[in-house]
């Protein structure tokens, strides 16, 4: 069975690349886009997917606040941040908040491959 | 106060870097800008501000047509492949954002960083200095790297305005 993600990031090209950069890894996911936190939100609701990847600043909600709005729902899907900055604060805040994982732009399909193998597995 | 700063060689490893992973695949693509600078007569402006106890703000500059080049580059498009003024900008916009983050990865302070913008001249930011200039070479074309700092107790290095 195919797994389904749902890419949230206001930009269209970053988007773009995050899925190409997927494939690249080896993974052959279903896969739906959000242009901000806000619509992944509402995505999640219509339908959740099993892995959500989002960057951290969006207008309308941010990444950070889209994880806690779907935590505070109920929903537990796992969660990972795709984002230009990865310091160590961002990386205890985002764990925090329950999310899996935090890639820092620029990435390689080596750095998804090395992040997300060991949570799917 | 903790001086905010960052030298010329972070800067220039920055931009190699994502430069490598976004738009090359390889890390010798981007490199000093060797002579005089050329005129920009049809320059794209990105920028992103760092926003905290300080102010910053990490700005690219480049010619229109380097500019739909790296947009071809982002998304896998052919050379002759058209490209629209949104894509242009979106991908433009990107890569400030992804330089500006990797930046304030680098600073001391808590912050946070503004959205990408674009345009075709960068507004002024009040009482900043320009810390860093680095105007670069990607494949042949210009392309300048500027940061700015407004801070008390911001200092330039000893490798700034090279």
């Amino acid at each position: 069975m195919s797994i389904s993600v749902l890419v949230a990031d206001d930009s269209r090209v970053m988007r773009q690349i995050v899925i190409r950069t997927l494939r690249q890894a080896g993974y052959d996911w279903d896969v739906r886009e959000a242009s901000d936190g806000a619509e992944a939100l509402a995505a999640v609701r219509a339908e959740e997917p099993d892995v959500v990847l989002s960057d951290w600043n969006m207008p309308n909600m941010t990444g950070i606040e889209l994880l806690r709005e779907l935590r505070r729902a109920g929903f537990q899907t796992p969660f990972g941040f795709v984002t230009s900055e990865g310091s160590p604060e961002m990386r205890a805040t985002a764990e925090a908040a329950g999310a899996l994982f935090l890639i820092a732009k620029p990435f390689t399909p080596e750095s998804f491959r090395e992040v997300i193998d060991p949570v799917l597995a | 106060m903790t001086a905010t700063t960052v030298d010329h060689d972070q800067v220039h490893a920055i931009a190699q870097e994502v430069f490598a992973a976004m738009v090359d695949g390889d890390l010798g693509l981007l490199l000093p800008w060797d002579g005089e600078l050329p005129e920009l007569s049809d320059a794209v402006v990105a920028w992103v501000d760092l926003l905290g106890e300080w102010s910053g703000r990490a700005v690219l500059v480049t010619g229109h047509g380097t500019a739909e080049d790296l947009a071809r580059a982002l998304l896998g498009l052919a050379d002759d492949d058209e490209v629209s003024r949104e894509d242009l900008e979106d991908a433009f916009g990107e890569i400030a954002n992804v330089v500006g983050g990797n930046l304030k990865s680098l600073l001391p302070n808590h912050g946070t960083l503004g959205l990408p913008q674009v345009g075709s001249a960068v507004p002024p930011l009040a009482g900043a200095v320009r810390v860093q200039h680095l105007p670069l070479s990607w494949r042949g074309r210009l392309l300048v790297v500027d940061v700015w700092f407004a801070a008390p107790g911001t200092l330039t290095t000893p490798g700034g305005n090279r």
